[in-house]
Parts: C-alpha cells; sequence; structure tokens
C-alpha cells in the first residue's frame, strides 16, 4: 500500500504546533503589553527635578489651581508655573529649604526648571484645555484627584477612545461652572449626575466634536 | 431604462488649452494625462539598498525592538516654562505685531504672528492707508528667508572667521580718518532714518560718496517724472476713478512689481455688478504675457523696444485730436524710428481713450525707457488725467549717486573704503561697469549682506545682515505714510542692520532698541495729532501698536507738464537696433535674484510659463519656427534621463540657445511661449547663481552679462544660436490637466447683461438631468457651514495665496527633480488657460483648492475611513489613519490631492533617495518657521487643502470660551479668514459660513455669475467660481474673440434653440432629445 502521507508530514504537526505556540504567545504578550493601563501609562509618575506637592500646596494650603496654570483658561496649553511664579513665595517662605534649590538655582541663573512631562498628546492631536474648563469639564476629570498626589501621575488613559467616551456623552462630566478648580466636588446626595448634566448639556448647547477634524489638524 | 453620463469628450482643437501639447493634440501627451501617479516611488537610489534588503532590515530592527521593546517607550520629554514671565506671552497663544517690509516701492504694511516669540506668518496690515491687507508672494515667503539655515552666521575679515569687536575698532578707524575716501553702495529704502544718518555723515565725511542701486528699481520711472513735472515728483494713480486704462509695458497688477495697494482700486472697478459706476477696461500692450495682459481686454502685442514708437504714434492721434501744444511738442521731440504694430488697433486705443477725457490713465513699467515714460505723461496730460486719475505727490528723497558714478570713482581711485549694504553688485551689476573687477581696486570693501554671495568673496569684509524682522527701522509706502519696521525677534546670528552699521560709523554706541527710528519719529510727527494724542510716549505706542503714523503722506504737487525738459528727455530716446531684442524681466519667484536661495519661491511655479526652479528664455511660436527652437525634444527623453541619472517623466525638455549681443554670450534654456511678440525674447533676471549654496547650484540662466545701465529694460539688436545641447525643466502646466471641460468660464459684459446666468449653463451644464445621488449625505448639522468662492474676474494669478498656504499650512518643497514628476505639493494651485490660437490667445487664471465636495468621490474610495466629512461641511484628511493607497487622489476630479512620496520635512531634497537608515532630520531654524497648529505630515500619507481648519477650530473654540456656561449659539463666532483669502491683493478669495444668508460669501455663491466646477458629476462642491466678464471696446480689431474662451453663446451652437439649458426635455426620461444626436457632451439615454 502506498504511503498515504509523504514523508514529510511526518513532523507537520509538531510544526503547528511550535508556530501556533509562538502565534499563541505573541497574542497573549501584545495583549497584556498594549492592552493594559501600562501602554497608555496610566500611573506614569516620573521623578520631577525639585519634589513639588500638590497634596500640600492644595490640600494644606488650599491653594487655586490657577494660582500657577494661570492660563489654562485662555490658551489651548495650560502652562506650568515660571521660576517667578514659585520665587513669589518662597523668596519669604521655606527660602533657604534644600529641596527648592533647583528653584533657587533657575532664579539666580535664569535657566528654566525641566519639569518632565507626564500628558503628552501625540504631535497630531490638537487638545485645547481653554474651551474645556470654560464648557463644564472640571481638571479632576482628566487629571484625577491630583490635589491628593505628593507626586504627580498619570491618572486617566487619555487614549482617543477615552475622549470619545466624553465627547460621545458629556452629560457624564459636565459640572457646575463654580466647581471646575474643586477637585474634591461630588454631585450632592440624591442628585443624580447623569441629570444635571443633561440639563447642562442642553442648556450651553454642548456638543462635543466626535468628528476627526475636531482634534486631528 | 438606464441614464448613462458620459464625460464630454476632448475636442479635437480645443479652444482652452494648457499647454502647446494640448492645443496640437499629441499623442504622447493624451497617455501622459491618463496617469494620475508617474512612475516609480518604490525605488530607493544611491543607497544600493533594493526593496528585499530594505525588508530583510526591517526585519531585524522589528526583532530587535521585539527584544527590549524599548522602541515601544515614549522618551522622555520636559515641559520648559519662562524664568520669567514675559509680558503678553501666553504660551500656546499667537502674539500680532504691526510692522513692515521694506520693498523697493516703499514698506509693505504687515502683521506678524508670533508664537512663542517666533515670527510664523505674515499678513497684511489692513488698517495701513495703502493696503487692503494683502500680500504679495515675496512677503509671503520672508518668514524661510528668517529662518534659512544657509544664512550667514560669521563675521569674516579676508575669508577668514573674525569678531564684532576686530569690526568695531575697523569702524572706528574709518570714523576717524575724517572718513577720506569712503563710498557707500546700498538699497533702495525710502527710510526717513538712513536718509537722517546719511546726511549727519555726510556732514562728519565731506566727499562721501552715497549711491544706490536696484537692479529692478524705478530709476527710469523717476528721471521721467522729475523731467516731466519737477524734481522728486510721484505719481499715484486713482483706479477707481479710471474707466479707461492703457498699460504700456507695466505690469502694474503684479504687486510684486508696483507694490502692495498701488492697483487696489482697479479690482473694485472691474466689477460688472457695481452700480453707478461702469466696468472698466484695460488695454495693455506688451512683449510677453504679464499678469496684467491676461487680465486685459484688449492685449497687443509688441516688441517692448517698439513700444516707444506705439507711444509715439498714439500721442500723435491724440494731439492732433486734442490740439494739445505739450503733447504735440513731446511727441515732435520724440524721434521717429521704424515699427511694426497694428496702427488700427493704437487708433480705436486713442479713440477710446479720447472718448473717456479725465476718466483714463496710460501707464508705463517702472523700467521702461525714461523718454517713453515722459511720452505717456504728456499723454496723461493732454487727457485731462493729472488731477483726475493720476495725482501728483512732492517726495523729500535725497538726491543719490548711481552705481555708474561710483564705478567711476572707483575708476579714478577715490574709494579706499566702501561700504555695500545689502544688494550683490557683484553679481547684478550693469554688465559694462565689470563691477567685479572693481571691487578689486577698492583697498577695503565692506560687504552687510543676508548671504555669503558672490560680492562677499570679493570683500575684505563679511558682516552677516540682520533680517528686517530681526531689527530696528522704519520706511515711507509708496504714497509717503511713516511705516514702522519692528524686530519680531532678536538676530538669530547676530546679524547687523544698516542703521547699526551707521550709527556705529557716526560714533554712536551699540543701539539695541529703537533709539535711531524714534528720533527720526520725534521730528516728523504731526504737530496736531501729537496734540491730540498728548504726549509723543503715547504717540510712538500708537505708531507701533498699528504700525504707521496717519497723516505722513508725501503732500500734494501742482501736476503741471514742463515742456520744455520733458521734450528734451523724450528727444533722448534709446537708439534700436534691428533684428532680435531680449527684455530683462522680474522673477516671479527670486525677484532680481535675492530671493535664489528662497525654496518656496523657487518651487512656485511662475504666473504665466508655470516653470519652477528655473528662468527660460520665452520666444513666440513663430520666432521659435523661424530660428528653429523646438517646443519640446520628445525623442530625446532617453538620453537625458541617462545623462541626469533619473527616470524621467514625460516632461520638458528644452532647447539650450546662445544670446550674444556681438561682445559678450549668455547660454540659456528656450520655451515657446504663446501670446510672446515676435522677434522678441524674455528671460528673468535673478538665476545663474554660481557657488553661493547648494541650493543655488544650476538653478537657472544668468542675464545680467546682457544687460546695460543704460537701457536697463532691453537690449536690442542680439543674435541667437541653437545649441545642440538640451536641459530638462520643471513645468507643472501640464500637471493635474482637468482636460478642459469648461472648467474656466468667460463672457463679455453684452453677453452679461443679456442673461446674467449664460455661464451656468454652459458646456455639459445645459444638458444634465435634475442630482440623484445613490450615496447618502452625511449629516450637515452644525450650524457653520464653510464654503468659498473664487471671482475670476478679479483673480491675476500672482502667487500670494499659493506661498501664504504653503507658509500658513507646512506644505513641503519636493525639488525640482520631484516636480518633474508631477509631485509638487502646493495645497492651492494657479491653473494658467489659454484661449484661441497659439499666436495671439487669451489667459486666464483659476485657483484651485480642494472643493470641499458634500458627495466627495474621494471619500467613498478610502479603504480606512481616512477621509471622511465633518458636519459643518469639510471634507478631512485624519493623517495619523492614512496608508496611503492614493484611491482617493485617483478619484478626485479636481486632482487636488497631494501624497508624500518622500519625508520631504525630514529630508533635505538632493537626500530624498537615501536609502531608510540614512540621516533624517530638519535644520532647527527651520523647525522654527512651522506653524504649530498645523501638523508636520510624514511620508506615505496623503494631504490637501482643509480650509485652514486650524483658524476654523481656533474661531469656534474661541466662541465656546466666551460662550462659557451659555447658549453657545447666542455667541456669534469672530471673524477670520482663511490664508489664501487674507493674502489675496485683490480679494479676489471669499471665505465663509454659506450657511448664513447675511454673509458675503452666502451673496456671491447666489450670484448668477457663480458656477462649480464638473456639475455633472454631481458631487456638490463647496467652492463656487465667478465667471470672468471681459469688457472689450467692438471698435476693437479682434473684438469678437475677446471673452470667448468657451465658444460662442450655446444657443447659436445648437440651431437656435433658444430655450436650452432651460429646457424641460433635460431630465426627463423623453428618449428624444431635441439637439443633433452628434453632439459630443450629451447624456446617453439607453434603454
Amino acid at each position: 500500500m502506498a504511503n498515504f502521507f509523504p514523508k514529510w508530514s511526518n513532523w507537520i504537526a509538531l510544526k503547528l504546533v511550535i508556530c501556533l505556540s509562538v502565534v499563541g504567545m505573541g497574542l497573549v504578550g501584545g495583549i497584556w503589553y498594549y492592552f493594559t493601563p501600562k501602554y497608555t501609562r496610566v500611573g506614569y509618575m516620573p521623578t520631577q527635578p525639585a519634589p513639588f506637592s500638590h497634596a500640600l500646596h492644595v490640600e494644606q494650603l488650599g491653594m487655586d489651581c490657577r494660582y500657577c496654570h494661570s492660563f489654562v483658561e485662555v490658551a489651548s496649553h495650560s502652562n506650568v508655573p515660571s521660576t517667578q511664579t514659585c520665587m513669589a513665595c518662597h523668596t519669604q517662605i521655606r527660602a533657604t529649604s534644600p529641596k527648592l534649590e533647583t528653584v533657587r538655582q533657575s532664579w539666580k541663573t535664569g535657566e528654566p526648571v525641566n519639569w518632565v512631562r507626564i500628558h503628552k498628546a501625540p504631535d497630531y492631536t490638537y487638545f485645547n484645555h481653554a474651551v474645556h474648563v470654560n464648557r463644564g469639564v472640571s481638571c479632576y476629570s482628566c487629571h484625577g484627584a491630583v490635589n491628593e498626589m505628593q507626586v504627580v501621575w498619570q491618572d486617566q488613559p487619555q487614549s482617543m477612545s477615552w475622549c470619545l467616551d466624553c465627547h460621545r456623552a458629556p452629560e457624564n462630566f459636565l459640572r457646575p461652572p463654580a466647581e471646575i478648580y474643586n477637585m474634591k466636588w461630588k454631585p450632592a446626595a440624591g442628585e443624580s449626575q447623569r441629570e444635571m448634566g443633561m440639563k447642562f448639556k442642553e442648556e450651553w448647547e454642548v456638543n462635543p466634536p466626535v468628528t476627526c477634524g475636531g482634534c486631528h489638524r | 431604462m438606464k441614464r448613462i453620463v458620459n464625460h464630454p469628450a476632448r475636442d479635437a482643437q480645443p479652444s482652452i488649452w494648457r499647454s502647446l501639447r494640448e492645443l496640437e493634440n499629441d499623442p504622447e501627451f493624451a497617455k501622459h494625462l491618463a496617469a494620475e501617479f508617474p512612475r516609480g516611488a518604490d525605488v530607493y537610489q544611491d543607497s544600493g539598498l533594493s526593496k528585499r534588503d530594505f525588508l530583510k532590515l526591517m526585519g531585524a530592527s522589528m526583532a530587535l525592538a521585539g527584544v527590549g521593546l524599548t522602541g515601544c517607550r515614549r522618551p522622555e520629554s520636559h515641559l520648559v516654562p519662562f524664568t520669567k514671565g514675559v509680558e503678553w506671552t501666553v504660551p500656546g497663544k499667537f502674539l500680532y505685531y504691526a510692522t513692515s517690509m521694506p520693498v523697493r516701492q516703499g514698506a509693505l504694511p504687515l502683521i506678524a504672528t508670533t508664537s512663542d516669540g517666533r515670527p510664523t506668518k505674515l499678513e497684511g496690515n489692513p488698517l495701513h492707508p495703502v493696503s487692503s491687507g494683502g500680500t504679495d508672494a515675496f512677503a509671503q515667503a520672508a518668514i524661510l528667508d528668517l529662518y534659512d539655515p544657509h544664512r550667514s552666521r560669521n563675521m569674516t575679515e579676508n575669508g577668514k572667521g573674525s569678531d564684532l569687536a576686530s569690526f568695531d575698532a575697523f569702524l572706528q578707524s574709518v570714523s576717524q580718518s575724517g572718513g577720506k575716501g569712503v563710498g557707500f553702495l546700498v538699497e533702495k529704502a525710502n527710510s526717513p532714518t538712513r536718509d537722517r544718518l546719511r546726511a549727519e555723515l555726510e556732514k562728519n565725511f565731506p566727499g562721501l560718496v552715497w549711491a544706490e542701486y536696484e537692479p529692478l528699481g524705478d530709476s527710469e520711472a523717476a528721471a521721467a517724472a522729475d523731467a516731466a513735472f519737477g524734481v522728486g515728483t510721484k505719481l499715484i494713480p486713482k483706479f477707481e476713478r479710471a474707466d479707461v486704462v492703457l498699460a504700456l509695458d507695466s505690469d502694474f497688477l503684479n504687486p510684486a512689481e508696483s507694490g502692495i495697494g498701488y492697483a487696489s482700486g482697479f479690482s473694485a472697478r472691474r466689477n460688472p455688478d457695481q452700480m453707478g459706476a461702469p466696468m472698466n477696461r484695460l488695454y495693455v500692450v506688451e512683449n510677453h504675457f504679464t499678469v496684467t495682459g491676461g487680465m486685459a481686454d484688449h492685449r497687443l502685442r509688441c516688441k517692448t523696444s517698439e513700444i516707444g514708437a506705439l507711444a509715439r504714434a498714439l500721442g500723435t492721434l491724440i494731439a492732433a485730436k486734442t490740439g494739445d501744444g505739450g503733447l504735440a511738442a513731446v511727441v515732435g521731440a520724440y524721434p521717429d524710428q521704424p515699427a511694426h504694430f497694428d496702427e488700427a488697433w493704437v487708433k480705436e486705443c486713442a479713440a477710446d481713450l479720447l472718448a473717456n477725457p479725465g476718466r483714463t490713465l496710460v501707464l508705463t513699467g517702472p523700467q521702461t525707457p525714461a523718454a517713453v515714460q515722459v511720452l505717456a505723461h504728456a499723454i496723461n496730460s493732454a487727457l485731462g488725467n493729472l488731477g483726475a486719475t493720476l495725482i501728483a505727490l512732492q517726495s523729500a528723497a535725497p538726491a543719490t549717486a548711481t552705481i555708474s558714478d561710483l564705478a567711476k570713482a572707483i575708476t579714478a581711485g577715490t574709494i579706499q573704503t566702501l561700504f555695500i549694504l545689502g544688494g550683490n553688485p557683484a553679481y547684478n551689476a550693469p554688465a559694462e561697469l565689470g563691477f567685479a573687477a572693481l571691487l578689486a581696486k577698492v583697498p577695503a570693501v565692506v560687504r552687510l549682506g543676508l548671504f555669503e554671495d558672490e560680492t562677499s568673496k570679493l570683500s575684505r569684509w563679511h558682516i552677516p545682515a540682520a533680517h528686517f524682522l530681526e531689527s530696528w527701522g522704519d520706511a515711507r509706502s509708496f504714497e509717503g505714510t511713516l511705516t514702522a519696521i519692528q524686530p519680531m525677534i532678536l538676530p538669530l546670528w547676530g546679524g547687523l542692520s544698516e542703521l547699526d552699521i551707521l550709527s556705529k560709523l557716526l560714533g554712536g554706541g551699540p543701539v539695541d532698541g529703537p533709539e535711531l527710528v524714534r528720533a527720526t519719529f520725534e521730528k516728523l510727527a504731526p504737530q496736531d495729532l501729537l496734540a491730540e494724542v498728548g504726549t509723543m510716549d503715547l504717540l510712538w505706542n500708537s505708531f507701533l501698536r498699528v504700525g504707521f503714523l496717519p497723516e505722513t503722506q508725501f503732500p500734494p504737487a501742482a501736476a503741471q507738464l514742463a515742456v520744455a525738459t520733458a521734450a528734451a528727455l523724450a528727444a533722448k530716446a534709446p537708439a534700436i537696433k534691428d533684428g532680435l531684442e531680449l527684455v530683462f524681466l522680474q522673477s516671479s519667484s527670486v525677484d532680481d535674484g535675492r530671493y535664489a536661495n528662497n525654496s518656496w519661491l523657487l518651487e512656485t511655479p511662475d504666473f504665466v510659463t508655470k516653470v519652477t526652479w528655473d528662468n527660460a528664455v520665452l520666444v513666440s511660436p513663430a520666432t521659435a519656427a523661424a530660428l528653429g527652437i523646438k517646443a519640446n525634444n520628445f525623442g530625446k527623453f532617453e538620453e537625458i534621463a541617462e545623462k541626469i541619472g533619473n527616470d524621467v517623466n514625460y516632461d520638458l525638455v528644452a532647447d539650450i540657445v546662445e544670446i550674444s549681443d556681438g561682445k559678450t554670450s549668455i547660454q540659456a534654456a528656450a520655451i515657446v511661449a504663446p501670446g510672446h511678440a515676435d522677434d522678441s525674447l524674455s528671460l528673468a533676471l535673478g538665476y545663474g547663481r554660481k557657488s553661493v549654496s547648494a541650493l543655488m547650484e544650476n538653478v537657472g540662466f544668468d542675464a545680467y552679462p546682457l544687460r546695460s545701465a543704460t537701457i536697463p529694460r532691453f537690449t536690442s539688436g542680439v543674435t541667437l544660436k541653437v545649441t545642440d545641447k538640451n536641459y530638462p525643466l520643471a513645468q507643472t502646466q501640464e500637471h493635474r490637466s482637468m482636460e478642459g471641460r469648461d472648467l474656466v468660464r468667460e463672457g463679455t459684459l453684452d453677453r452679461y447683461k443679456e442673461d446674467p446666468a449664460f455661464a451656468q449653463t454652459m458646456g455639459m451644464d445645459g444638458h444634465i438631468p435634475p442630482n440623484i445621488s445613490l450615496y447618502t449625505h452625511p449629516a450637515l448639522t452644525s450650524k457653520e457651514q464653510w464654503g468659498m468662492t473664487v471671482d475670476l474676474n478679479t483673480c491675476t494669478g500672482c502667487n500670494a495665496c499659493v506661498v501664504a498656504c504653503q507658509a500658513e499650512n507646512n506644505v513641503p518643497v519636493v525639488g525640482k527633480d520631484q516636480v518633474r514628476k508631477n509631485r509638487d505639493m502646493a495645497w492651492i494651485r494657479i491653473d494658467r488657460y489659454f484661449a484661441g490660437e497659439k499666436e495671439d490667445p487669451e489667459m486666464l487664471a483659476q485657483a484651485i483648492m480642494c472643493q470641499h465636495c458634500e458627495n466627495a468621490p474621494c471619500e467613498t474610495v478610502c479603504p480606512v475611513n481616512a477621509t471622511v466629512h465633518s458636519e459643518d461641511g469639510l471634507n478631512l484628511m485624519a493623517y495619523n489613519r492614512c496608508i496611503g493607497t492614493r484611491y482617493c487622489a485617483n478619484n478626485c476630479p479636481w486632482k487636488v490631492r497631494r501624497f508624500n512620496y518622500f519625508d520631504y520635512n525630514q529630508r533635505p531634497i538632493d537626500q530624498l533617495y537615501w536609502g531608510p537608515l540614512a540621516k533624517k532630520g530638519m535644520a532647527d531654524s527651520l523647525k522654527m518657521a512651522k506653524n504649530p497648529n498645523v501638523t508636520v505630515r510624514m511620508r506615505g500619507v496623503m494631504e490637501k487643502c482643509t480650509f485652514c481648519i486650524q483658524r476654523i477650530e481656533e474661531a469656534k473654540i474661541s466662541r465656546l470660551v466666551e460662550a462659557g456656561p451659555t447658549p453657545s449659539s447666542e455667541t456669534p463666532i469672530s471673524t477670520f479668514k482663511v490664508a489664501c483669502q487674507q493674502a489675496c491683493p485683490n480679494d479676489s478669495i471669499v471665505f465663509g459660513d454659506i450657511a448664513d444668508p447675511e454673509s458675503r460669501v452666502a451673496r456671491l455663491q447666489k450670484s448668477e455669475r457663480g458656477y462649480t466646477m464638473f456639475k455633472y458629476v454631481n458631487a456638490s462642491p463647496r467652492v463656487t467660481y465667478l465667471t470672468r466678464i471681459k469688457n472689450p471696446n467692438p471698435n476693437m480689431p479682434g473684438a469678437d474673440r475677446v471673452g470667448m474662451a468657451n465658444g460662442a453663446p450655446h444657443g447659436s451652437s445648437h440651431g437656435g434653440d433658444k430655450s436650452h439649458g432651460s429646457d424641460k426635455s433635460h431630465g426627463t426620461h423623453e428618449p428624444a432629445a431635441p439637439h443633433a444626436p452628434a453632439a459630443p457632451h450629451q447624456p446617453t439615454e439607453a434603454h
């Protein structure tokens, strides 16, 4: 009886198993890496040149976000404070603290402090802070409870699908205008975020863009 | 029953055509048209890397990346705030400052956009009295000049590096020596501060020689005005008052020749719908097609050297009719020269001028011989135009020596130290002076220049110049208004300005601020204005804020023709030699050579020839045939391809010709130019620079060696010899041809009055059935719906919008080789059409950008949804989705989509073909020139006009920010302009919200002159074109051919079927079509 299977078929099963397992491992690895918050850098918490604590400044001292991030209401970019802003207080307060050495050096030499960037939109994405904070979106919605952070980390994935979650249903996030910079604000007991959001959405005609051109130019 | 609508077939003899090959129906050309994307982008050259090698390498690098996964990690980046806050600066927001660009006509008022301290865009200053807010291509490209990485950065003495301290010491030694033998050679600047410092310097340095030289200056015009009306008289035409305009060798509609704002009144009177004032009529006499010639109602081809004789004949006719003694005297003094022109044309033109006394204008060009210009002045005077359409002002510019005077002084040995501030005389001085050789006779030559060029090499000192965006200064606009030049940035490479050097010579210390300009300002400030404003500080601040000082125009002068001096000048008309003449043109790309390193301008096609990266000798078809110049060397492609080492697309291969005046000869490529005068050659100046920078190498041909100081406009009596050499030219005129389907439309004023909507039923548009679409519309739900109109009646094709778009949208430059492969990237292009006979056609210009079709054909074919529609009617392009199939471009009827075949932003244009491992990156200074609000595209993605979506979004966002927690629809959207619209000097492009019936664009789109292209493909474009209306003089020879680009009125070609177009039988399914079945462009109806 002739051989039904040629000789090379002896190894085909093994080859298939090896091949499939490699592909399978690749898939698992890919999903492990790309589908987890690590890829979107949620939790990214680099060491900053000066150990600035938002918890101390906001929570304990009660400073408003806009004291330092002064242009957030008018510009697309929410600025990091200039050395001058830091020194406005720190020439008086803790003027000799070793933690502030970098800032004092910067003030003396005129060289800027190189803060490490945490939140980064891709170059082809044009995010605008001003339009969000003026139309009922709080800092908290994208940056998390910065007021409690000793060292700032990335709290939200800030991926495109995450952006669209809100652009498609802004009512889940809209707040009363007075509470935008209140990092501890919660809807009052018995008040539904969704209902209140719907009310704002209709009243202010909030209609966030979901076409490409809204963010990509 | 099925309805098949075919594209209209191409006519055997097209009435509208873009190139001679199209007119002649070359079969090779038809093949070329069919290919949207010509040959291979997939070959790497010069790297020895095949596609297979590349894939291997990619595989290896992917594997390596996989091992560490390091390639997937974002690198750490930094946020770098200011140490100290800067006044007015908000990171991420633009700041706008008023400044101006010094140009030879005066000042070009500008608003500079700065982004984090970097100027990134220049716009016209609409507040300025001369400006309508427009700019020209040169002003738009000034940003690239500022950031040009080839700019000179180091001071050198005798070719070796030096520093400011030793230069200061040198200047001190000059000023302490009492200034014996000091000469200056400067460019025309119209700067009161420079004039003031010069006067002070002349006091300190007796015997100082101050010479001004501009290769394209108006010294001839000034000489004529001085002789006709007295020294310092400046004539300002008032186009808004002129019914008939005659341009003799004048390209006044080109802002690069006449200056921004000079002809703004013309387009206002070009509107056929204007109440109260009839549409003006334009006669043009010229040797080559200019943008002004393209706008003409009647254009006469005439050798430039014979325009004087033509003006004399015209003057004779007018003098006889008006009995004006002054004109008769001037005409009588002008020598009778033999000439050949259409006398009937001149007669009818004279009759039309005489029929409109005091409402006409006769204009000449800045370099037209002074004797001819004096004739024009006398004609204007006889026609009663002085004080009516022509206003005389008394300018106060001090007298200067010419470059010829300076050359004499150098030859005599009286110049010991020569300061050459700007300019480039070693390259562009009149040939007979031998200026380069003369420089060797001067012991110390100090050269201030933006580039280390021909003159720097012959100078002892080369000092890097500060760009006008880096220095303080002032200038007077052409009618005298004092205009500020403010620095937008500190000198990038430590350059000095002219004023710095003059001030140092006067013993002043280093001047960083506006002190010098302010001192002049305080002298010039009008007292009543000062009293009104209060203090000098307030007045100064308002000067800087608005960019000019009101009430500083030149005072009016009494314009009375001085017959004796005028006749004396007319008698000195240059002698004309027989035979060929060579006319020297201002280049639309490099001006007189000063922008030779500006790649934006080099790649912008010439207005008329559409040649990029080169200039070429223009010859009329008849003269070319007589001299044996071929329109194209079809048979030689393979040969040339071997020579230039690249696969050559079907593009122009021109003959090289040798032009000689008997003593000197030059070689240049020659192309056949429709509408050119016979026995005449034209060549643009400014090309053929040698060994200056890599970009300038082998670009074009130098015409200066044949140019003399006595007649700068032309050289008569030259000879031409065709050599056996060839030269490939990159000409965009055949790129993206839409195959002549009544894309550009025109008619006469009479036809328009009879049937204002005649253009809407032209060609195929009279036959189309009601629109139906199988595709569902995207929901156009936004309150605003964006649209645009382009008025063909005022669009001259001047290129300002093309360069403005490039600057605004970070459009890359691709280089000559790539342009030859149809890969130029311009988002807005000017299609130039000829209509009629090739010897004497009409010319029309049409700006084409993405039409943002509502039923966009590109969107339906994209496999990855990279191009989609927005709810406000924009056709969007998401670069990060694009995978580069190019289906969209193939399906675009307008051919406006551009593909990044290479990393044009990351690779210099001579390294595009290097392999994937070759060095990438952009010069740091060029990064600073980019608009931060527009993505810089990478290799492999499609791009196209976005209607300046960054400006639209900016306006929408500011409205929402302003609205805050209130209904957003109650806050109006702030007004804004898109980049091409803002740059347009004639207001031809209007953009806005078509959903608002009150908006200007909505009203224009409803105009009866409006039509959309390719209406029958039912794409519903958002761009409407307004038909060009011509205003011919019925008595003129050839008047029946004017405004007939699209053929005779539609009805007559169909046997007088007057109801055509509105005929109900169209669009129904009745097979009984009333017109002849042979009509090539009718819908076929089949069962």
